[in-house]
């Protein structure tokens, strides 16, 4: 039961995040403190970790580990881009489209690094290059940034080891289902992204 | 089958459609559909959620996917709602772009009427049909969705709320079917089945 409760858990979060908070600056909260809480109240930001820790969480530890530190190494190289240039407007779309494959592949309950790293990577840069704070002064755009990398590294961290835990069939199946839901969500998300953009032509 | 088992399950799809007969006039000749409509709703995690919960049509055939995974067991009753959400989101996206599906509304009267019926009456195909059938139905429903979802919302929170209240929907037929491990559950069981299928034929006869 509790191994069940443990794998609910993130269904639980999931259900009770937030809606919208994505790029408002949070008011009163700023520097690497905020720009951490940056990285995890985005909803797509919070959705692609959880997707990306629960896959590699899912592979044998080595493969696990390498998966992360490509993750955290795109996330730098991105971060370090973002703070000089415009938020791209495909990055979020790029980060859901990572986030609904990782969500099937959750769900196949089939993980394979060849597949899972090049993933990695691209939700790394595209999670840094969607990060830029809506703030003017460089040096908080750059504290915040710094912010924002921790706190993605240590959120997939804590995904992806937790994710470890869960190893009896029950868990593996809610694990499943997850994935299927974060795929879901993702593929959902995208569209209407895509569908207001056309619809407002912006 | 068992001239016995034959005549107990004649028996309760009887009882089952003289109960149901009165409810399906009811549900023919009530107001046009409320399904699908959410003209005004709010377009965040709530109007999500709430979105499928308020079309009947699409509960019901959720629960069935439900109930039919708890019937077949494992592996069915988890892979057959880690089918539907999928394909429901992926046919979902096409209704948003403006693909379109004909026949929708008949599809997803048809998808009650089949599902239904397979709990009622047992059906055991091999798990790979099962998995196709519901896919299939899935893409009426999530087409369906995707056509009514609001363009300009807030499309994270919106197909969280969406997907989840979709999740639950299974988890609650999941949990009725589990009943089906008893003599007394099952037919309470098959009989929900035939109660979702009556009402399917109920919406097929509206929308044709």
């Amino acid at each position: 039961m509790n191994t069940l409760l443990r794998a609910l858990l993130p269904i639980g979060l999931l259900a009770l995040t937030t809606p919208a908070w994505a790029h408002s600056p949070i008011m009163g909260i700023g520097g690497v403190f905020g720009g951490m809480l940056h990285a995890l109240l985005i909803p797509e930001h919070g959705l692609s970790l959880l997707a990306l820790g629960i896959a590699l969480g899912l592979e044998r530890p080595a493969a696990s580990r390498s998966g992360m530190l490509i993750f955290v190494a795109a996330l730098v190289a991105g971060l370090a881009v973002t703070a000089f240039i415009a938020e791209p407007a495909l990055a979020a779309d790029v980060l859901l489209a990572a986030t609904g494959v990782l969500g099937l592949l959750i769900a196949a309950a089939w993980v394979p690094p060849v597949v899972a790293w090049p993933l990695a990577a691209t939700a790394g840069v595209a999670f840094a290059l969607d990060s830029r704070p809506e703030v003017t002064a460089t040096d908080e755009i750059i504290r915040m940034l710094i912010g924002t990398g921790i706190g993605a590294a240590i959120a997939l961290a804590i995904v992806a080891v937790g994710s470890t835990f869960l190893q009896g069939n029950v868990a593996r199946i809610v694990l499943r289902v997850l994935g299927s839901w974060v795929a879901a969500i993702a593929i959902l998300d995208l569209s209407l992204r895509i569908a207001t953009r056309l619809a407002t032509g912006s | 089958m068992a001239p016995a088992a034959l005549f107990d399950l004649k028996r309760m799809v009887s009882r089952s459609l003289c109960c149901l007969l009165p409810v399906a006039a009811a549900l023919i000749t009530s107001s046009p559909a409320f399904a699908h409509s959410e003209n005004g709703a709010a377009i965040d995690f709530a109007g999500g959620f709430t979105h499928p919960i308020f079309g009947p049509d699409h509960v019901i055939a959720m629960v069935a996917v439900g109930l039919w995974g708890a019937f077949l067991g494992m592996p069915a009753i988890w892979l057959l709602p880690v089918v539907f959400p999928l394909v429901m989101a992926v046919a979902g996206a096409l209704g948003v772009l403006g693909v379109p599906l004909p026949g929708v509304e008949i599809g997803i009267a048809l998808s009650a009427i089949a599902l239904g019926g397979m709990v009622a009456f047992a059906a055991r195909p091999p798990l790979w049909i099962a998995a196709v059938l519901v896919g299939a139905f899935a893409i009426f429903h999530g087409h369906a969705h995707g056509t009514e979802l609001p363009v300009g919302a807030d499309a994270i929170a919106y197909s969280m709320g969406f997907v989840i209240a979709t999740g639950m929907l299974h988890v609650s037929g999941i949990a009725f079917g589990a009943l089906s491990r008893w003599p007394a559950g099952r037919v309470a069981v098959r009989t929900a089945g035939a109660v979702i299928a009556v009402i399917g034929f109920a919406y097929l006869v509206r929308v044709i």
